[in-house]
């Protein structure tokens, strides 16, 4: 079987300066709707799961059942690409690292994850290392809502990444030239990644790495279907 | 017989335990004048709703067993059948859910999509089987249409378009607003059997114009007309009706109604959408397998002039004799007309043709394709196909769960000795998933089936209708045995005690089968073992797979292949062959590193969110593992997979953790490898026992 980390998406971070998001810390992925946002999140998730580390997957928008379904399809792929012998096996294994928490009919605050969170700790020694937060809607939530997380991040000691939704008819782009809905908000976020689809291909940008001035040249091709990185 | 095709609909009713679905049912049967007083499913009368025919369904106030029943609403013939709601008797939904061309799918209003009701939907999408929905307790403190419309939609990923709006709700709750008609509808007459309709409250009016606009927004996408006539303001109510239908057919809509059944309410609009939305047998397409063209599938036509195919989907024993329900696919059926069961080509002739009326039966003489009718005195199995001897065609069979629980029983007197035996008998014959076996160890007769309500309400039901007395052992899980890793066996059976011998060697190896069925592989060349043994062999290995070696449960996922051998021209036999293969088996099993498998339950328990966290703590404590839990509103839905071997008692447990604020449902999900420890006790007590 071929290792994941070699395809990841994740690769991306292979000459950023931490390699890494790091626990305490908020990172998002950009993409316009249907570039494959929800499917690259995913895949970083496994990126996470791959290294045998717990992962909480948060949804605002589908049911666990949806959820699942997308890691079935994607994992689907993986095995397609690693020539994995072991599917069945791998997944279950996988599958043990990950929780789906669901909070549907805007019935998501802070103060529930916290309580969640707190849970999964507690009550099932549940120690996550990432949370994938999938659904939130950037101009939304506000500030605050990001302010929270950074909070959570902190006091349970894991990592964030989010998907956010960018529209080609706004154009906004802050001086530190991060684009909508991010572009009063990138002080919050360790990474920012865009996912782009052009004429070429689907590729994977480097943003923001951190407090890095110089963002390293960055950029990773990726499959289509599987957006995993193309070796 | 019915006349036109067109106007028949088999149309089950299906939900979540006490969504009201008897109660609905119970409704429909006063309004279609099969029945002449409404009597509650727990009512103080003591009667008990009509669908629930057996003495335990009145007193537990759920369905057990389906009940079949027939009715006419506004020149349609309607076949009901009455589905339980508990997960437990899951195999009477599956089994109504084939022969159905329909269903009314039954929601709470204030409990909304529960677990039940997605195990129920997954079952409906399984057989492809078009809904209507029926938002049922409007009336209710807490009831709330809208939420439950959104449930359907995200929990369940339906298209849910509401055909109608509430006026009022909880105890305000008085009508509905029609989105076709645009009227209001009141039920009026002590049980609301008289349907009045009047013009649109003023203060609903705004919302009824938005509301239909979202209806014929989505019906629309279902008809070119319709889109014109929305444009050119020319929308008519047949216009609507044709689209809903080819989106509800289609399964691309599920038009949702509200009411209140218990008070009388929305009953009789749930009654027409049956007869416009849902299909008439004619429009179902529907197959079987052509025994005599290698299992070929094969469309049936639904023409009452062709070849009779007929299912039987349903038993019951009663003090008269054996009744079957069947279905008539194709053909008709005629009293005095002769059958061919396809399983084992025995003729039966036709006495009595009944249609069925919970437990009254009315007796026809003839009856056509689509219609679902009952035999008096054949002697059948649940699944069995039925033909006129023109064709040899078998349904495809209906899906049928592996029993994952045991439980010992023994008669307390000689009187009930007898009696299970008959019991146990009707039971197998009724129900495929409830199995009884004698355990060759202890001489103990052991039940099987799908949960411990479900052995439980057999034990109660050998005790009512048999007389028989039983006491019951502690419930075991239904474990199997698997091998790991590939084997190779080279056994020879030689026999020789005076006159013929007995001689036959069988070399191959056995290796796990990811499919985790048997599979035989025969790739003897040469005539070293003569074709004519080789069947032998394979029966030989299946015999053994019944008890493995390890802990005495059956064997699962073994592919056997056999190539090499010897036989000796006198000597061999099929016995000396089969001796072989059995002997073959113990060489190489133990050396084929076998695991013990055992069960695993994917289990939802929905609770209040406050409670969340000590759900899946009681989950992890049972070896659980928790998959995901999704918030709505004040509810918390936990769902989980879990080893069957942990949930006994889990019922008391989540009462007492939650103030009994809490409710789960379980179903068999897979068969997974038990903990070393585990394994080591199970191997204990093998050795104790023997």
């Amino acid at each position: 079987m071929k290792d994941f980390l070699k395809v990841s998406p994740l690769r991306i971070l292979e000459r950023s300066t931490h390699k890494e998001l790091g626990k305490g810390n908020l990172g998002v992925l950009m993409a316009r709707a249907g570039v494959g946002k929800t499917s690259c999140l995913i895949n970083i998730a496994f990126d996470r799961l791959f290294r045998e580390e717990k992962l909480v997957h948060i949804s605002l928008k589908d049911t666990p059942e949806k959820v699942t379904s997308h890691y079935h399809v994607i994992f689907y792929y993986i095995g397609k690409v690693l020539d994995m012998e072991n599917e069945y096996e791998v997944r279950a294994l996988l599958d043990r690292n990950r929780i789906i928490l669901a909070y549907l009919k805007e019935s998501f605050d802070l103060n529930r994850l916290r309580k969640n969170l707190k849970n999964l700790v507690e009550e099932i020694d549940f120690i996550p290392y990432t949370l994938i937060v999938d659904g939130v809607d950037f101009p939304e939530a506000g500030r605050d809502m990001f302010e929270g997380f950074r909070g959570i991040a902190k006091e349970f000691d894991l990592e964030v990444w989010f998907s956010a939704l960018s529209h080609r008819h706004i154009t906004e782009v802050n001086e530190r030239g991060i684009p909508f809905p991010c572009n009063n908000l990138d002080d919050l976020f360790s990474l920012i990644i865009q996912l782009d689809s052009t004429q070429s291909g689907v590729f994977l940008r480097l943003l923001k790495d951190h407090d890095s001035e110089r963002i390293p040249d960055a950029m990773v091709r990726l499959d289509p279907n599987s957006f995993l990185a193309m070796e | 017989m019915v006349d036109d095709i067109q106007y028949l609909r088999n149309i089950g009713i299906s939900a979540h335990i006490d969504s009201g679905k008897t109660t609905l049912t119970e409704r429909i049967l006063y309004y279609t004048k099969r029945i002449f007083a409404v009597h509650e499913v727990k009512g103080k009368d003591g009667v008990g709703a009509k669908m629930d025919s057996m003495d335990l369904e009145k007193e537990r106030g759920i369905t057990i067993s389906s009940a079949a029943t027939y009715c006419e609403w506004k020149g349609h013939k309607i076949n009901i059948i009455d589905t339980p709601g508990h997960v437990d008797f899951t195999i009477e939904v599956e089994r109504s859910l084939k022969v159905l061309d329909g269903a009314i799918l039954v929601l709470c209003a204030v409990g909304g999509v529960q677990s039940q009701s997605i195990t129920v939907d997954r079952q409906m999408n399984r057989y492809k089987v078009p809904r209507v929905a029926f938002v049922n307790k409007c009336d209710r403190a807490g009831a709330n249409p809208y939420r439950v419309l959104d449930q359907l939609r995200q929990r369940l990923n339906h298209n849910a378009i509401l055909m109608q709006i509430p006026i009022g709700l909880e105890g305000s709750f008085s009508g509905v607003i029609d989105l076709v008609s645009m009227k209001a509808i009141y039920f009026e007459g002590a049980f609301g059997e008289e349907v009045k309709t009047g013009e649109i409250p003023s203060p609903l009016l705004h919302e009824t114009v938005a509301k239909r606009e979202e209806m014929l927004d989505a019906a629309s996408m279902f008809s070119d007309e319709l889109m014109q006539a929305i444009l050119d303001d020319s929308v008519t109510e047949e216009l609507i009706h044709k689209a809903v239908r080819k989106g509800t057919i289609s399964r691309q809509i599920t038009p949702v109604f509200i009411g209140s059944a218990y008070k009388n309410m929305g009953v009789q609009p749930v009654l027409d959408a049956v007869t416009h939305y849902l299909p008439s047998p004619a429009e179902v397409e529907n197959s079987a397998l052509d025994m005599d063209n290698g299992e070929k599938m094969v469309s049936l036509s639904s023409d009452p002039d062709d070849p009779l195919v007929a299912l039987a989907f349903k038993l019951e024993v009663t003090k008269y004799g054996q009744l079957s329900y069947l279905r008539i696919y194709q053909g008709a059926i005629a009293r005095g007309d002769n059958l061919v069961n396809t399983r084992d080509r025995k003729k039966i002739k036709v006495g009595r043709l009944l249609r069925m009326h919970a437990d009254e039966m009315e007796d026809i003489s003839r009856a056509g394709a689509g219609d679902i009718v009952a035999l008096f005195g054949v002697n059948c199995f649940s699944g069995d196909t039925f033909t006129d001897g023109r064709l040899n065609y078998s349904m495809s069979s209906i899906f049928v769960p592996e029993p994952v629980i045991s439980l010992s029983i023994s008669p307390k007197d000689n009187r009930s000795d007898t009696n299970v035996a008959k019991a146990l008998k009707r039971f197998i014959r009724e129900d495929p998933t409830f199995q009884s076996r004698v355990d060759e160890e202890s001489g103990q007769t052991i039940i099987s089936g799908m949960g411990e309500l479900h052995l439980e309400i057999y034990v109660e039901r050998m005790k009512r209708e048999f007389g028989a007395e039983v006491e019951t052992g502690i419930p075991q899980v239904a474990y199997r045995e698997t091998i790991s890793q590939r084997t190779e066996f080279n056994y020879t059976h030689k026999k020789q005690t005076g006159g013929a011998g007995q001689y036959g060697r069988v070399a191959g190896f056995m290796e796990p089968s990811e499919e985790g069925v048997y599979e035989f592989i025969n790739q003897v060349k040469g005539g070293v073992i003569p074709t004519e043994f080789i069947p032998t062999i394979d029966k030989g290995f299946r015999s053994c797979l019944k008890k493995g070696l390890v802990i005495g449960f059956p064997v699962l996922g073994m592919r056997i292949t056999v190539n090499d051998g010897q036989h000796h021209v006198v000597d061999s036999s099929e016995r000396a062959f089969f001796q072989a293969a059995v002997g073959a088996f113990k060489q190489a099993y133990l050396k084929a590193k076998p695991l013990i498998l055992e069960p695993i339950m994917r289990v939802s328990v929905e609770c209040p969110s406050e409670f969340q966290g000590s759900v899946m703590s009681s989950i992890n404590q049972r070896r659980g593992l928790i998959m995901s839990s999704a918030e709505d509103g004040v509810f918390a839905t936990v769902e989980a997979e879990v080893p069957l071997a942990e949930m006994f008692g889990y019922a008391t447990t989540l009462r007492s953790l939650t103030q009994g604020k809490a409710e789960f449902t379980m179903e068999f999900s897979r068969y997974s490898k038990v903990p070393e420890s585990l394994a080591e006790e199970l191997k204990l007590r093998r050795r104790e026992r023997s």
